[in-house]
């Protein structure tokens, strides 16, 4: 599995983490807010504390509050597949 | 650690005194920190970058945050008509989005925990629509509703949040207001003193206390209105 493959499997297997049902298959689409989320607001940043160790762990700091956060069209909260995204956007950022 | 933003001078500086005389762990957070004599760094919460660094400083060196005190604020009194953008923005930025930057970025650090307490300070000005203050009245009614929205976002984690609403305490803040002036405000209190830094800092120990853990998003105005 290539660096990015695993960073976003890690993403994932954080989601699952938190979530009740274990056996909820996470894919890029799964939606992390709005109808259909997996998560609480309480969930959501307890995600986010957990990539910001995970980010730590890589030697960069995972930004949950920087301008891909905020927008609804474009929200790294959006889906797991554009969380997934924007952690390994702002790890590469740092390289 | 007990982080107080505006340690350097006026109620932050008497609240960071009264907690360091009961040997509780205190970070200061001020512009300028010249001659204080408790662990610090400098600061201007109204930016976010500035901000920020605390923050990280208190994630590299895993600095457990038990309660923030954001009573960095400033003041200036005029009639809305006559007050410079400047000084409306200056106001604005550093009492409302100063204590909004400081919540969100230490706040988490404390979600870890799930455990602290927030402290926010308003005014008087507020419940008593104050003539000459209607900038900064409406900087810390911001500040007001923001500790009531954010104490609800932070219940889940244990994190209480609560705003003391001081009337007219005698610091540097009221420097320009006669004591006339200080008299009519005074005397719309519910307790009709003017109150010392003394109680205000009662009033944070309170809040601190475990045995307030049962509030949050309230507004404790010293003196009552």
């Amino acid at each position: 599995m290539s660096d990015t493959g695993a960073i976003k499997s890690q993403v994932f297997d954080a989601i699952v983490q938190l979530i009740d049902d274990k056996s909820i298959n996470i894919t890029d689409n799964t939606p992390l807010i709005g109808d259909g989320s997996l998560l609480d607001s309480m969930k959501l940043v307890e995600l986010c504390l957990s990539l910001e160790d995970k980010a730590l762990e890589r030697g960069f700091e995972f930004d949950w509050t920087s301008d891909a956060a905020m927008s609804k069209s474009r929200s790294m909260f959006r889906t797991a597949g554009s969380l997934a995204a924007e952690f390994i956007n702002q790890m590469e950022a740092t390289k | 650690m007990i982080v107080v933003t505006g340690a350097s001078k006026g109620l932050g500086r008497a609240i960071c005194d009264r907690l360091t005389s009961k040997n509780l762990p205190v970070f200061g957070i001020a512009r300028r920190i010249e001659g204080i004599s408790f662990p610090c760094m400098s600061c201007d919460v109204s930016s976010y970058e500035d901000v920020k660094a605390v923050a990280q400083h208190f994630k590299k060196d895993k600095v457990r945050i038990d309660a923030l005190i954001n009573a960095a604020g400033i003041a200036s009194m005029n009639l809305a008509v006559t007050t410079p953008p400047a000084v409306s923005r200056n106001i604005v930025h550093t009492n409302l989005l100063g204590t909004i930057y400081c919540c969100q970025l230490i706040a988490p650090l404390m979600l870890r925990n799930k455990a602290g307490s927030i402290i926010n300070f308003s005014t008087i000005a507020v419940a008593l629509g104050l003539k000459g203050e209607s900038i900064y009245a409406a900087s810390k009614a911001g500040v007001e509703g923001f500790t009531r929205a954010f104490a609800r976002e932070m219940a889940d984690f244990n994190v209480n949040v609560n705003c003391i609403a001081p009337g007219p305490i005698d610091t540097s803040l009221l420097k320009g207001i006669t004591s006339e002036q200080i008299g009519r405000i005074v005397s719309q209190q519910i307790i009709p003193k003017q109150f010392t830094p003394d109680a205000v800092s009662d009033v944070v120990e309170l809040l601190l206390d475990e045995r307030s853990r049962s509030l949050s998003g309230q507004v404790l105005h010293i003196g009552g209105v």
